[in-house]
């Protein structure tokens, strides 16, 4: 197992730096200077040029490659030139706050999902089975905006039960203690993962029931609650194990739209905007932060794996 | 005053009271820099107006209302002098204006400012917006000296335009606090001799811009504490940008009787702000031009107002993309105008900007009223109108096929003929692309394209961003991409004051993004920025109105950095210039009360 994830590691360094190669010369490509962007449309060609060389945008790209990974690997992510913050203090504001949302809509969905997936293979073709089907489609087709909007309408601006707006705070402690504001977008983001789980869970619970094991288990009397915690549930979790694990890097990465929605500032949004400016420095650190949370989320679950199914071996 | 959209009330009688009032923060709004020196990167209406000049007034308040013109009381300095044949100006500054820690705002303290300007400028010209290497502030500088505490005295290497040097050079200075801020570390022994010494100038300058990069450290930071405006920072948060500032007692400007605390609250999207106004939790807002109509549902919490920003979009013509002679056919002066006939500018207002816009037809729009304003900025010289667009082309050796593409059929340099460059059957055809955001850019395009084509006009319409757009589609910043690009939307400019299109199009102008050059525009530019006479800059807009070297558009009313209407409730009030002021993205918070 050791000697696995420590090959896995060395070649999603390899990864890694590929990665960082490639958007940084597709940045360089598309803008290879954001001058202009900073400085606005009326910057002039002294400015422009002073600015390029205050901040290293007048050397070969390769060069300001090297100097980017060689501070990268000193801890120094760079420094926002539209924010006027480093990269570091921008991620540090938000990442909790992204973490939260994301993270507890996440475990929600999985609490929701999984059960109600088994429900509906079970029970499938009833009328229960329809209308959980009925919900999750209509959940699933429909925008995350619209979805929030019709919420915000509902249970804050008509039924004032909650704020119309995520936490304002950017103390976790506090955020994590604020239902009142935290209810709609964490439950916005848990209705729409629940709609696409449930129907993974249910088509792998409708699989595994197939089975002959279950048939056996079945036959040789097992109470049917044990057969579906015993035989089914952890069998049929298998392909949700590998869903969740690729769902990692959205914890971080947040999700904009919600953000935008719910006045919640988070990583969703601060790479919108950075993405808006042209800020390389912050794409830059998001999208490695990116790559390195897909392949820890893949790792995680190839391991996760192995302990569900002891049929899988690590070579 | 009424509006394009609402109206402004006239301040509540009674008694005032105090208390916080919110105000919104548009998405991407933070401010980005507090010393009262602003970068070329910090520079925005969210940076300047709304934050920094709530504490460090400039020497002259440029607005007043929704016009673009001086309000003397609000102006820290008497108005300058001038003699030596505009050679020397002269100006002194007002005893009624203190800083907050009881001191006089002297003339040591517009030399301090000056100086370390010099310092920082020697570092990076980026370091200062407002630089335009050359001219200006401060390389027209000769010298600067202060005759007495309260008087400033420039002279100049050249005679400039009064107005213009008033406007955009003197205009742009912010008094610093020598006597607090003459240190080069935090607690440091004074550094005085800032004046003969341009290193310890330096240091000084280094000092205040890491001060001012740190902004988790802003609101508690002893230096920015001392402030000549109508407010001081009492909390900022970095992460999200929000604010409190409270009132300074030492205020020596006008302001309501009983002022009140304001604090801005951030919003990650016009969506969220607008449910803060549903909410009734936010006394001051603004909603976006495709939500007016919806906003008329809280008439009875909140007053509206709409009114034009003093600013100007336009099609952009590129005249050196030589693309199917594109270069020759724009350079003719009645295509320009044929295309100016194309567009239906009113009912781009009504149909687009849901009736909340002004017209314009030239750099200076038809509203807000200026005293600049050229007589053909009243009324539009070329209306829209496809049968005069189409006798144009007629009359100018052009076979004109409605719905199909025009063709040259008079080639020629005589009267009736389609002018120097343009071949026999050369078509009317080419690319314009348009910026995806705002959406009006691309429906005002799409609509002035579907008329242009009842006249064989074919436009080929594409979109894109803005970043790429000022990027590649910018002759004098990408001159590898000319041929590239014919037509562009990507929005337009905001005017100071004093309206001259200097660098946009002046033939070696640094944003002439289509490379328009014409020897009487120069002229008249120059005029503008180094004549004595004050009516220059009218002449200058006068002229680029009848020439047409874009395509104007209307003008969306403004506020809050964006084409919105603006909204507070109805439990607070003031003085009506300072509401009407936030269509201009002018900032008075002082003059707001609470009616409750």
């Amino acid at each position: 197992m050791i000697r696995y994830i420590a090959r896995r590691i060395g070649t999603s360094i390899v990864v890694l730096i590929g990665v960082s190669i490639f958007i940084f010369a597709l940045l360089h490509a598309i803008y290879p200077s954001p001058a202009i962007d900073v400085l606005g449309s009326r910057a002039n060609s002294t400015l422009i040029a002073a600015w390029n060389k205050q901040n290293g945008f007048d050397d070969p790209w390769i060069v300001q490659y090297l100097r980017y990974m060689g501070d990268l690997l000193r801890g120094n992510m760079g420094y926002s030139y539209k924010l006027n913050q480093s990269v570091a203090s921008l991620l540090s504001e938000v990442w909790a706050r992204s973490a939260w949302l994301s993270g507890a809509s996440l475990v929600l969905a999985v609490l929701i999902a999984v059960p109600l997936g088994v429900y509906q293979a079970v029970r499938r073709n009833t009328f229960g089975d329809y209308a959980a089907t009925t919900v999750a489609f209509s959940l699933y087709a429909m925008p995350v905006f619209l979805l929030g909007l019709i919420l915000i309408q509902l249970f804050a601006l008509d039924l004032h039960w909650f704020s119309f707006e995520g936490s304002q705070s950017t103390s976790l402690p506090s955020i994590i203690v604020d239902p009142h504001s935290m209810t709609l977008p964490i439950v916005t983001l848990t209705l729409l993962t629940v709609a696409s789980f449930s129907r993974y869970m249910r088509s792998s619970a409708m699989d595994v029931l197939a089975q002959d094991y279950i048939k056996v288990a079945r036959a040789k009397g097992l109470p049917e609650r044990l057969v579906l915690l015993r035989h089914l549930l952890r069998n049929a979790c298998l392909p949700m194990v590998t869903l969740i694990g690729l769902s990692i890097p959205a914890l971080l990465a947040g999700n904009l739209i919600t953000e935008t929605l719910f006045n919640y500032k988070g990583l969703g949004l601060l790479f919108y905007t950075a993405l808006q400016n042209v800020d390389y420095n912050v794409l830059l650190a998001y999208t490695m932060i990116g790559a390195v949370l897909t392949i820890i989320g893949n790792l995680v679950a190839d391991i996760a794996l192995t302990v569900a199914d002891p049929r899988i071996r690590l070579a | 005053m009424a509006g394009q959209v609402g109206a402004v009330p006239d301040a509540a009688t009674g008694t005032e009271h105090a208390g916080t009032i919110t105000v919104a923060g548009p998405p991407n709004a933070a401010p980005t820099w507090i010393l009262p020196m602003i970068t070329a990167a910090d520079n925005s209406v969210f940076t300047v107006p709304e934050f920094d000049y709530q504490m460090y007034r400039p020497l002259y308040w440029l607005t007043n209302g929704v016009e673009p013109k001086e309000t003397p009381s609000m102006s820290l300095a008497n108005d300058p002098v001038w003699s030596n044949g505009d050679k020397t100006v002269t100006f002194t500054l007002k005893a009624n204006y203190k800083w907050s820690n009881g001191n006089p705002i002297t003339s040591q303290d517009i030399l301090f400012w000056y100086y370390v300007l010099k310092a920082a400028l020697k570092e990076s010209p980026a370091n200062w917006a407002y630089y335009n290497p050359g001219q200006g502030f401060p390389d027209d500088v000769t010298s600067m000296t202060a005759p007495n505490a309260s008087t400033i005295t420039m002279n100049l290497s050249a005679a400039v335009n009064p107005t213009w040097f008033m406007e955009n050079e003197i205009g742009t200075i912010q008094p610093m606090p020598s006597k607090v801020w003459d240190i080069d570390a935090a607690g440091g022994k004074p550094v005085t001799d800032w004046a003969t010494n341009p290193a310890d100038a330096k240091k000084i300058y280094d000092y205040l811009a890491a001060a001012s990069k740190s902004e988790s450290t802003w609101a508690t930071n002893p230096l920015w504490q001392v402030v000549d405006g109508p407010y001081k920072l009492t909390a900022f948060s970095a992460s999200t940008g929000g604010f409190t500032m409270a009132p300074n007692p030492a205020y020596g400007g006008p302001h309501a009787t009983t002022e009140s605390n304001v604090q801005f609250v951030p919003f990650t999207s016009d969506q969220a702000e607008y449910n803060a106004i549903k909410s009734g939790s936010l006394d001051v807002g603004y909603v976006p031009l495709p939500d007016v109509p919806q906003a008329k549902t809280l008439t009875s919490s909140y007053n509206e107002f709409g009114y034009s920003s003093w600013s100007w979009s336009y099609v952009a013509y590129n005249f050196k993309d030589t693309t199917s002679d594109f270069n020759n056919i724009i350079d003719k002066l009645y295509i320009r105008q044929a295309l100016a006939h194309l567009e239906d500018e009113p009912g781009y207002i009504h149909a687009f900007f849901n009736g909340a816009g002004g017209q314009a037809f030239g750099p200076v729009p038809q509203s807000p009223a200026s005293p600049f304003t050229p007589a053909n900025a009243a009324t539009n010289p070329y209306p829209f109108s496809t049968a005069d667009a189409a006798s144009i082309l007629k009359a100018n050796g052009w076979n004109v096929v409605p719905n199909g593409t025009d063709t040259c059929a008079k080639p020629g340099t005589g009267t009736g003929e389609c002018g120097a460059g343009i071949p026999a059957g050369t078509k009317l055809e080419w690319s314009v692309v348009y910026g995806t955001d705002p959406a009006v850019l691309g429906e005002q395009v799409q609509d002035w394209a579907s008329q242009a084509k009842t006249v064989g006009i074919t436009m080929n319409l594409s979109s894109s961003n803005f970043n790429y757009m000022i990027q590649n589609y910018n002759d004098p910043a990408s001159p590898k991409t000319v041929d590239k690009w014919a037509m562009e939307d990507f929005g337009g400019f905001t005017d100071s004051t004093y309206p001259t299109t200097e660098n946009v199009f002046n033939s070696t102008g640094s944003s002439n993004l289509g490379g328009y050059s014409d020897p009487q525009a120069d002229k008249l530019i120059a005029a503008s920025i180094s004549s004595p006479n004050s009516g220059a800059v009218t002449a200058e807009a006068q002229y680029l109105t009848q020439q047409q070297p874009g395509l104007f558009q209307p003008n969306p009313d403004g506020g809050f950095g964006t084409a919105s209407i603006v909204l507070w409730k109805k439990t607070v009030s003031g003085a009506p210039a300072s509401w009407e002021g936030l269509t201009q993205d002018t900032w008075n918070p002082e003059f707001w009360f609470l009616t409750k």
